[in-house]
Formats: structure tokens, C-alpha cells, sequence
């Protein structure tokens, strides 16, 4: 959902052609055999964000076993969801869900449990990450955690000359018309976070009640002067930096990095009321019929050098602290391979919202100004 | 040059008007790959629209097939829907009404102010021109022309006339109907000048010879005989804008939310089909009712029919 602004919605039907075609269960009768020929003319088909099946990655696999890495992109969670409930459970292996749908996605008996024991190294992942309960059910763990990301406050330290230590710099007199945040629903979750919904239990921001939603929208209705522009792309904020329209906005990570690169004085905080994020995870999906490869894959994948490719070509941070070695001190601090827990411990990550009809419509009706 | 060009696009010119030529089968024939189009991709996406718009969406937007009048009901008794269709409808009559007032002086001086026909060629394809770039680069463009540090108030600015820059014309609605008068002023234009080269000059050389002055000739004589192409220029604004939402995105403010956003959104993000579906069926009926009125006084007060 987060990338709908990744171009990938005209890669897909290219990948569809090819992806359709081929589905060899090449495990047959090949028990016996090592690993190296076991697989051989097999493909792997990853359906994914944008840059996450990157030849730079995939290939040393792909040659490693002589099978073939595809991926195909999705552009929104909903899309991905709609794919693999319209039938494409069985052409796809392995996927690569968001947070906000990885427990439907479970729930909907859309994927199977991985085998961390084959996977070395699990234990070295996030602790934080790798424990988190919406892709646990029982002893089954549905999911293995890869890349992460904070949605923080960013701000222009040259006209913020203090570091903000509230979210309620955005509701100051001072900034007024100077401020901007994202042009989805996750605004409610932040107006919740600002009211302290999530102290006592952090999915409470994802299942709010009726009373919570319409505090949520009076929070909303108070910012709404502050509010300069709604952003819809990643790219569209950095501009809104850089023309100097707003001062402060909830970004993503890449926003200071580029406009840094750029000369401006961009820095990202996260403010004492916490802030929400994201993680993807892959997961195996139920019907794949390489599953045996597919594991194979997420121990590959999991590996530090192989995780710093990751994180090279994504620039998201990655779940694996070990592949710090392989990345450059620039790239390091990029993606916080140093602060993990520190991040992770402040971050909510998003969860499953069950009423996102409700939830949209309260943001529809917060746009358009109707009481 | 115009004149035979629309003669021959409305069959006026004898020699030109070759439909006895071909028989039954031959008009099917070349009928065809235009009606296969239109079944395709018009009346069957219609037709599917209207059916999704009485089913109902599950929690995930998977589509559940009973039927119901919820999303109906929901776009006339939510002040969200019907508020928003009401407001985008102003909006967009404000758009075409401005179009218009744009575009008849300007037509008006190239249709009759103008002599040489060369010129009046170039003037007609300087209004077409802006079809060469692409609809988003022009709207885009408006954004370095009316930002803080843009170039209409780096000018304001510099001329003295303001002296902190006006924040509240760039990401507003006043920003979106800029963007969209822009867009939509060449298709107002087109017909009102087509309209005008119809009017005979010695209509208008008659007017002045019994006494009447330019004001009295242009109210009384040439806007009554191009009504019927003010009327369809106004109509073709006020529909464009009605199903806009590319200009509210790229320069609306926090305010700025047309219909189209709407349907976008549960299409998108929300995934509410059905409630999708059926707020483009009632932005459909609203438009054909515009369509039929609008029909219906170009023909009123149409002074060449035959």
C-alpha cells in the first residue's frame, strides 16, 4: 500500500504472461537427489513490492539450484489480497504482505506455517520483529520478517531550530498552512496515537470504536487548518520541502535522505507519543507447489550479505542486524541497522484493520470538511 | 476552409453526402468494428457497473453476491456523498461558466475581428496547441506558477504589489478551477468559434446597417444565433470537470475533494465496490440529465436547421 507510488501497476501484466505459463513441481520423484539438482528447471515466483525479487539479489540463488527467481510486482495491499483470493494462491510461492494485511492474510488460510528450523538464521533476526503475534497462531509462525520502516515526523531544522519532542508541533499556531502529512487513513492511527489510545494495548489504534473514531476525527478537524497539502507520493513531499511550502510533515525515511543529498537540512524524529511503521514479511503461500524450494529461498534471503543486497537496492531497512558488515557506513545509518531495537521498541506497527470501510469514510468526510 | 469541413462532417454538401451509395450490408460492415467497440467497452462495463452497484462488499472488498439498495441509500443520506456531488456540480458549472467568458471575446475577435485567413488559421491552432502536451504536465506546470516561491508571486512580489507571498492560491480550490478553466477553455472555444464562422457576415453587416451598435449587434444578433454552440462548449466543461480528479489531487488544498476522488478511493484504497459503483451510476445519470437539457435548448435555439 505504502509504494502504490512505484510504477510497478504496468509491470504486471508483462509478468502475468510469463508467470502463468510455467508451473513444474519439480520436487517429483527427485527425493533422492541433492539439493543442487534437486530443483533444477524449477521456478520460483515471488509476488512482491517493487524491488524486492531484484536480479542482484536473486540470481546467485536462481544459478546456485539452475531454477529461475520471477518476480511480479503488486502496487497495494488490496491488490494482492484480491490476487491471491482470485485463484493466484497456486501460481505464486512466495509473498511479501505488509503488516496492515499479514494477519487477514493468515486468517483467510491464504498461506502455510514456515519451518524456522530451516531457516539458520531466524534466531539472528529482530528479536521484535520476529515475535510479533499477528503471524502466530499457536506454535505456527506464518511469517519471516524482511524489510521495515517508520512513518516519523520530518522536519526542516532550519526553520524548526529544536528538535520536536511532541507530535503537537503540528497543531501549533505557528506552523499553520505549513504542514503536511499522507493522504490515507494511517492519519487515524497517528490522531490516535497523539490521544494515547495505544498506551495500554498498541493494537488498539487498528480497532478502534465508534467514540475513539469520532475523537480521532476531532483531532483531525483541528489539524486540517494546519495542513498545507495532503501528500499522495513520496516524491510530491520532497518537493513540498524543497519549495519551502511546509515545514513539518509524517515521511518516510528516503524524504530527508534525498533532500539532504540535495543540500537542504532535513531531520526525522520520533516524538514521545511514538510513532507508527510498517514491516513486510515473506510468507509461503498455500498451494505453492515448490514449498521445499521456497524455504530454501527464505534461508538464502535471510542471510547478512545477502540481506545488505536488500537493503542496497530497496534503501528500506532490513530485519537481519547481522548484515551490517556488509554495508556501507552511509547505507548503515540509512536503514538504522544500529538503533533496530530502539526503533523498534517506539515504533506501532500497523495491523489489519477490520473496519477500513469505516475508516476511509471517516477520512473521506474529514477531506471534503462534512460533519 | 471551416465552413466545407463542417459541411462535409454534417452531410450538407450534396456531392459529398454518399449514403445511398451503399447498401444494407455494406453499412453494417463498416458499422461494425465501431459498435463491437462500444459493446466492449462501453455498454458492457455499464451494464456490469450497474449490476455491481446493488450487490454488497465483505470486510476485505471481496464483492458478495445478494442483492441490496445499501449503497444507494448510503450516497443520499451520508452528507459525505450527496454533499460532495452537489459541491463538485457547482464547481463545475463555475468552471464552464468561466470557460465561456473566456472564450466568446476571444472567439469572437478571431471569428470576426480578424481578416486575413492565414492568421485566423494561426490563432485557431494556437487555442489547440495545449492538446500537444499531456493533460498532467499542464496541471503540473500550474503548481511552479502559483507556489510560494512561483512565478506569479515572485512577480507579485517583486512589483510591490504584496509584500509576503500569498500562500492560499496555490493548493486550494481556487487553484483547482484555474487548473481546470485552463484545460477545459479550448473546449468551450472550439465550438463557440465554429459557431460564430456559421453566423453569415451579412446578417451581422444587416444589424449595422438598420442602426444597431457593436453591443447591440453581439447580444442581439450573434450571441442568439451561436447559442447552440455556447451551449455545447458550457456543457462540454461542466461534464469534463464533473468527472475530473487528477487537478484536486495535484493542486487542491486539505479542503479540495470532487466526487471522482471518492470513486477513486473505494476503488482503491477503501475497496468498496458496490458503494463505487453506485456513486458512478448516479454521476452517470447526473450527466445524462445535463446532456439531455443541454440537447434540448441547443436545438431550441438552433436558428440553421434545415
Amino acid at each position: 500500500m505504502r509504494r502504490t507510488f512505484l510504477f510497478s501497476l504496468w509491470v504486471i501484466p508483462a509478468f502475468l504472461l510469463f508467470s502463468c505459463s510455467e508451473k513444474k513441481d519439480a520436487a517429483k520423484d527427485t527425493a533422492a537427489l541433492p539439493d543442487s539438482l534437486k530443483y533444477k528447471g524449477a521456478t520460483l515466483n515471488i509476488l512482491c513490492w517493487e524491488g524486492y525479487a531484484d536480479e542482484k539479489f536473486t540470481k546467485a540463488f536462481a544459478e546456485k539450484y539452475g531454477v529461475t527467481v520471477k518476480g511480479t510486482y503488486f502496487g497495494s495491499s488490496d491488490e494482492l489480497v484480491s490476487k491471491l483470493q482470485g485463484g493466484g494462491g497456486a501460481s505464486y510461492d512466495i509473498i511479501s504482505p505488509s503488516c496492515d494485511v499479514a494477519s487477514y492474510i493468515v486468517d483467510a488460510g491464504l498461506v502455510q506455517p514456515i519451518d524456522p528450523t530451516k531457516i539458520s538464521e531466524f534466531n539472528n533476526l529482530s528479536e521484535l520483529l520476529r515475535n510479533m503475534s499477528d503471524v502466530k497462531r499457536g506454535n505456527d509462525i506464518y511469517g519471516m520478517p524482511f524489510t521495515w520502516g517508520p512513518d516519523y515526523l520530518v522536519y526542516n531544522a532550519d526553520e524548526i531550530k529544536e528538535e520536536p519532542k511532541s507530535w503537537n508541533i503540528f497543531f501549533d499556531p505557528k506552523y499553520k498552512g505549513k504542514i503536511s502529512v499522507w493522504d490515507d487513513i494511517s492519519n487515524i492511527y497517528l490522531m490516535g496515537q497523539i490521544l494515547g489510545m495505544d498506551k495500554a494495548d498498541k493494537s488498539a489504534l487498528y480497532n478502534m470504536n465508534d467514540d475513539q473514531l469520532k475523537q480521532a476525527k476531532e483531532k483531525l478537524m483541528k489539524l486540517k487548518p494546519q495542513i498545507r497539502k495532503f501528500w499522495a507520493t513520496a516524491g510530491e513531499l520532497d518537493n513540498l520541502f524543497k519549495n519551502k511550502e511546509v515545514v513539518a510533515a509524517v515521511g518516510w525515511p528516503l524524504t530527508p535522505a534525498t533532500l539532504n543529498k540535495q543540500g537542504m537540512n532535513i531531520k526525522s524524529t520520533i516524538p514521545q507519543e511514538g510513532a507508527t511503521g510498517w514491516i513486510d514479511r515473506l510468507m509461503i503461500t498455500k498451494n505453492s507447489p515448490n514449498k521445499e524450494l521456497a524455504m530454501l529461498y527464505l534461508d538464502y534471503i535471510s542471510k547478512p550479505e545477502n540481506m545488505a543486497k536488500v537493503a542496497e537496492v530497496t534503501t528500506y531497512s532490513i530485519a537481519n542486524p547481522r548484515a551490517k558488515e556488509f554495508m556501507s557506513a552511509e547505507l548503515q545509518e540509512l536503514t538504522y541497522i544500529n538503533n533496530m531495537t530502539y526503533y523498534h521498541e517506539r515504533l506501532n506497527f500497523w495491523q489489519y484493520v477490520k473496519e477500513r470501510k469505516k475508516y476511509n469514510e471517516l477520512w473521506n468526510e474529514v477531506k471534503s470538511g462534512v460533519q | 476552409m471551416r465552413a466545407t469541413l463542417f459541411q462535409y462532417a454534417f452531410g450538407t454538401n450534396q456531392k459529398l453526402n454518399m449514403t445511398t451509395v451503399y447498401s444494407t450490408r455494406a453499412k453494417i460492415l463498416l458499422l461494425a468494428p465501431m459498435f463491437t467497440w462500444l459493446t466492449a467497452f462501453l455498454l458492457l462495463p455499464y451494464f456490469f457497473i450497474f449490476i455491481q452497484s446493488f450487490l454488497q462488499s465483505d470486510a476485505f472488498g471481496n464483492v458478495v453476491y445478494s442483492f441490496t439498495a445499501e449503497s444507494y441509500i448510503k450516497i443520499f443520506s451520508n452528507k459525505l456523498y450527496y454533499f460532495t456531488l452537489f459541491k463538485t456540480l457547482l464547481m463545475s458549472c463555475f468552471v464552464a461558466v468561466l470557460c465561456v467568458i473566456i472564450s466568446l471575446p476571444l472567439c469572437y475577435f478571431i471569428a470576426f475581428k480578424v481578416q486575413s485567413e492565414s492568421r485566423k488559421t494561426m490563432l485557431y491552432t494556437l487555442i489547440v496547441l495545449p492538446f500537444w502536451v499531456s493533460y498532467i504536465v499542464r496541471a503540473y506546470s500550474w503548481k511552479i506558477i502559483l507556489g510560494q516561491f512561483g512565478i506569479l508571486n515572485g512577480f507579485l512580489t517583486y512589483t510591490g504589489l504584496i509584500s509576503e507571498p500569498l500562500s492560499f492560491i496555490l493548493y486550494s480550490d481556487f487553484a483547482t478551477i484555474i487548473c481546470l478553466v485552463y484545460i477545459f477553455t479550448p473546449f468551450v472555444a472550439i465550438p463557440i468559434y465554429t459557431a460564430f464562422e456559421q453566423i453569415p457576415k451579412s446578417l451581422v453587416e444587416a444589424s449595422k446597417d438598420l442602426g444597431a451598435g457593436s453591443w447591440t449587434t453581439f447580444s442581439r444578433v450573434i450571441i442568439p444565433l451561436a447559442l447552440p454552440g455556447i451551449i455545447s462548449g458550457a456543457t462540454f466543461a461542466l461534464v469534463l470537470t464533473m468527472g475530473d480528479f487528477l487537478a484536486p489531487v495535484l493542486l487542491g488544498g486539505p479542503n479540495t475533494l470532487f466526487i471522482s476522488n471518492i470513486v477513486q478511493n473505494l476503488f482503491g484504497t477503501s475497496n468498496d465496490k458496490p458503494l463505487g459503483s453506485a456513486l458512478g451510476i448516479v454521476i452517470l445519470a447526473l450527466i445524462v440529465i445535463v446532456l439531455e437539457v443541454s440537447t434540448y435548448f441547443e436545438k431550441k435555439y438552433s436558428s440553421f436547421k434545415s
